[in-house]
């Protein structure tokens, strides 16, 4: 098929499937929480309805940012979808966090102030694993090419990659903004009441972060998946467990300092990461 | 042009000028010199580059005579200097290089052979890269120069001038650094990069306060431990050499390669004095300490000239090291600068300290780069001497703009700077996304070490993926958290385009285009231009470029076969994603007066939308202030030098065991 074709329908389904998850992620919170809970395509409404509200502003530049973090999530997915370089991927992710964090700073307001620092030290946490994930994934195959994955053949990367695995699960957390890492901001309500770096947000910008939000949620769980690519499905039930998994440990968890998090990411995660590189390589005897 | 002319602009162009500079004290026509003479090196070094590789020697030989006079009046300087300073470092470290130069020169009788060194110069492609470098980038600082200085001295009201002095050292050193990567002789190479020491000196002491001196005799005494090494290297190489001066060129060096263990103990000397040059740890001090200078020294020293001098002659000396442990220790190093000095640019509080640590990890990377010597790694850093040299010229002229506006280095007093200045802000803003986002040149240069980095052995690569994921998070952070304090304003609309003097504004407008311009044309320039360059280091069969865009091709697919690609860049197709996510919105995304509403203050505000009062304690009235982070207590200098020291220490300690150890075995 057209590779035009499969980017435009992936920009057009990817949202769909996000919402749909953010609205399986608030079912399941709320029963976990003993309550009924929304219906499992709320966030539609709730995006349509911020949609239509007017729009209220700090500063100019916070919505210009917004942009730059939709634009350049969706470009990550688009690379997913592509099949392109994963390594490259990850530092147009990174793109992504810096516009949201800009935005933040994009005003001069105190809670979003905090918000954006913190969502810093949550890049700062996550950023060299994902890095290492991707290094990984080349110690593995000889190539950063998410097609070399993915080809018909290719040996799933789980079996041998498991540690980057864990260590990606915890990315997960700090991605999907669940507890113990929504520390820049949270869902739901049950940490904070201000919305951190979101504070400034509202109406049809705040819809967009929404929007960029879903695309973010595809994104993280596609990553995950890529670990079991031959068949796909199999890396896509992974994927969705791990999602659960998160949901779980939200709902169990509480939050932590921002420190904390940085420290355990690096601890925990780059240690994995690192020692899982240095056994493919002696067993591969790479180089 | 005749070859023997446009050695002349290269190198003798900017010390005539220089001289004129200094002796004519007319604010116009000094401006009017130093404008003429960057535009003449500009067109120089392209019909350089035009002219292709080439080889010359001086038909005089008065010009070794002449050199060597030079050599020891400079080194007489530094001994004068650190007497009269009372500095017994620069004192010692002058006499450590003058006492076995002239024993070498005179009581071993090698002065008449080193004169006689054929060729003198070698440029090939990677010294024309690097002359296109200093002369494109280096003169436009010199043009920013004229109106800064100018305004430097009436905010000091100092009363009498000293700018002439300046611009005749500034323009001086280009002529000294296009000297420096064309030598060939390494008698001459020592020569030139004395003159860049001296040059730096001078410079970073220029305001002549307690500081300044003291920090310039930093910057003399730390290079004069490179320069000693040099002298040793040199020596060693005509001892083994049997007393011939057959060794003492580059391109012996080279062209022995990494067979021959004696010269990997010269080799690892020089690479040390490379080390010391690009202020890698534990030197990097003095990089530090010359940010007190006026902006366009720090900008200078940065990004085409200085520090460039030191990974050049890393990057040179790189096929001398291939293959070797000394090789691994170089990239162990460069990475372990680029993790350290990444960590500790976290904690700055001013905004050229924050630019000078940035400097340090990026030449530490190239370094890297140079160590894990394979062909896609040595692009890498060829091309991250390109785009850092552009943006980060970029930065320190947009540093110093700033600090001409708000008269402060502190990234404090920058707070919503976009609001009073916009223009030097968007000018900032795309200078720092340059330094760290795709699709922008750095970071494409940044992707392309990382895929390089399996190159090394096991023991080395653990250690060198680790320290450049690190180094990559926390330069994201550095800058974003900069960038922030900028961008945060009050919501207020109606904000009015500051005028820059011309003097400001073409440099920065040239260099804008030209992150933009090669950036987007980074393929092109790869093929045409860069992987000449890389192959004057390592024999390279890969194409890294195809078509507008970038790409890693796997060794099957190199050598011919139909092997996939290992990664890809799609450059253009990223330029037209930052277009659509940041460009198109900043000139569309429009807000009128009636949405602005005040931040968030829990309801507490005093006054209108745009108020920044707000009811605190006891109903009083309090300003509200914003404060970056900076983490001090976990990044600062005090909190991890201790370590970065240690270890930094230990690794030069280990590079030099490992190759004292490959020679006595």
């Amino acid at each position: 098929m057209n590779q035009w074709w499969i980017a435009v329908i992936a920009i057009i389904v990817a949202p769909v499937i996000g919402g749909l998850l953010a609205g399986i992620d608030r079912k399941i919170t709320a029963r976990l929480q003993g309550r009924y809970g929304p219906p499992i395509i709320q966030p539609f409404y709730d995006f349509f309805k911020l949609l239509g509200k007017s729009r209220i502003a700090t500063s100019r530049m916070q919505f210009v940012w917004i942009y730059g973090y939709l634009v350049f999530m969706i470009t990550c997915v688009v690379f997913l979808v592509l099949k392109l370089d994963l390594l490259l991927l990850i530092f147009l992710l990174g793109f992504a966090g810096i516009s949201f964090v800009l935005g933040g700073f994009s005003s001069k307001s105190p809670y979003s102030h905090f918000g954006a620092n913190r969502e810093l030290m949550q890049i700062l946490a996550y950023e060299p694993v994902l890095l290492l994930m991707a290094l990984g994934v080349y110690a593995q195959n000889g190539s950063f090419m998410i097609s070399e994955i993915v080809k018909p053949g290719a040996a799933p990367l789980l079996p041998t990659l498991w540690p980057i695995f864990i260590a990606v699960l915890l990315v997960l957390t700090i991605k999907l903004r669940k507890s113990p890492f929504d520390l820049s901001t949270s869902h739901h309500g049950h940490q904070e009441l201000v919305k951190g770096i979101m504070t400034e947000y509202s109406g049809p910008y705040y819809a967009l972060i929404t929007l960029t939000e879903w695309y973010e949620i595809v994104l993280v769980l596609g990553l995950v998946a890529l670990f079991w690519a031959n068949p796909l499905w199999l890396g896509i039930i992974i994927a969705l467990a791990a999602f659960i998994l998160e949901l779980l440990i939200d709902n169990i968890a509480a939050r932590m300092t921002v420190g904390w998090m940085v420290k355990f990411t690096w601890a925990v995660g780059l240690v994995l990461c690192v020692l899982n590189i240095a056994y493919l390589y002696l067993i591969k005897g790479v180089s | 042009m005749d070859l023997n002319w446009m050695m002349a602009v290269a190198i003798l162009l900017p010390l005539v000028s220089g001289i004129l500079v200094f002796i004519i004290r007319q604010y116009h026509i000094r401006g009017l010199i130093v404008i003429i003479t960057a535009i003449a090196l500009i067109i120089n070094s392209i019909l350089l580059l035009l002219h292709g590789p080439d080889t010359y020697t001086p038909a005089s030989h008065y010009w070794g005579l002449a050199i060597t006079i030079l050599d020891y009046a400079m080194l007489l300087f530094y001994i004068y200097a650190g007497l009269s300073l009372k500095n017994w470092l620069v004192f010692i470290f002058a006499l450590t290089q003058i006492v076995p130069l002239a024993y070498w020169e005179f009581g071993m009788g090698a002065s008449k052979a080193l004169e006689e060194i054929k060729p003198a110069f070698i440029f090939d492609h990677l010294s024309i890269v690097m002359v296109l470098v200093i002369s494109i980038v280096g003169s436009l600082i010199t043009i920013f120069a004229i109106r800064y200085m100018y305004d430097h001295e009436h905010h000091k009201e100092i009363e009498k001038s000293r700018q002439s002095r300046f611009l005749f050292w500034l323009v001086m050193f280009l002529g000294a650094m296009n000297g420096l990567v064309m030598a060939n002789n390494l008698l001459w190479l020592y020569f030139f990069w004395e003159v860049t020491t001296l040059c730096c000196f001078e410079l970073i002491a220029h305001d002549l306060t307690r500081e300044a001196i003291n920090n310039g005799a930093r910057a003399l005494w730390m290079n004069s431990i490179g320069g000693t090494a040099m002298i040793l290297a040199m020596i060693y190489l005509f001892v083994k050499g049997g007393g011939t001066a057959e060794m003492i060129t580059l391109e012996s060096i080279i062209k022995a390669g990494g067979n021959q263990a004696m010269l990997l103990l010269p080799v690892a000397l020089m690479c040390f004095t490379g080390f010391i040059k690009a202020a890698q740890f534990p030197f990097q001090t003095w990089l530090l300490g010359a940010m007190v200078a006026p902006t366009p020294v720090s900008a200078l020293l940065h990004s085409s000239t200085m520090v460039k001098a030191g990974v050049y002659l890393v990057l040179r000396l790189a096929p001398a090291f291939a293959g070797s442990y000394l090789g691994i220790m170089v990239a162990i190093c460069g990475a372990f600068t680029f993790f350290a000095a990444s960590i500790l640019a976290i904690a700055q509080t001013t905004g050229k300290r924050v630019l000078a640590y940035s400097t340090i990890a990026n030449l530490g990377l190239i370094i890297a780069c140079a160590g894990i010597n394979s062909p896609l790694a040595i692009a890498a850093a060829i091309l991250l001497i390109i785009f850092h040299a552009i943006s980060k010229c970029l930065m320190f002229l947009c540093a110093g703009t700033i600090e001409h506006l708000v008269w402060s280095r502190e990234i404090e007093d920058m707070e919503g700077l976009a609001e009073k200045f916009p223009v030097t802000t968007f000018i900032t803003a795309i200078g720092v996304l340059s330094m760290f986002l795709p699709p922008f040149g750095m970071l494409l240069g940044k992707w392309l070490a990382l895929e390089s980095v399996f190159a090394v052995p096991l023991a080395a690569i653990l250690f060198v993926i680790a320290s450049f994921v690190i180094a990559s998070a926390a330069t994201m952070v550095f800058w974003a958290k900069w960038l922030g304090r900028l961008l945060q304003v009050l919501p207020r609309l109606g904000r009015k385009f500051e005028c820059l003097s011309l003097s400001y504004s073409v440099p920065l407008w040239l260099l804008v285009v030209g992150v933009f311009v090669v950036g987007v044309g980074v393929a092109p320039v790869y093929q045409k231009f860069v992987s000449f360059a890389v192959n004057n280091v390592v024999a390279a069969t890969e194409a890294f470029a195809a078509g507008w865009n970038i790409v890693v091709p796997s060794a099957s697919a190199a050598a011919g076969g139909t092997g996939a690609l290992i990664g890809s860049f799609p450059v253009w197709p990223l330029y037209i994603v930052f277009g659509v996510a940041i460009v198109l919105p900043l000139l569309f995304v429009t807000v009128k007066p009636g949405e602005l509403r005040p931040v968030y203050m829990c309801g507490e505000q005093v006054g209108g939308v745009d108020t920044d009062e707000w009811i605190t304690t006891a109903d009083q009235k309090a300003k509200l202030q914003l404060g970056g982070f900076y983490w001090q207590d976990a990044t600062g200098e005090g909190a991890v030098n201790p370590w970065f020291y240690t270890v930094s220490i230990a690794l030069l300690v280990i590079l030099f065991a490992v190759v004292l150890g490959v020679i006595l075995s």
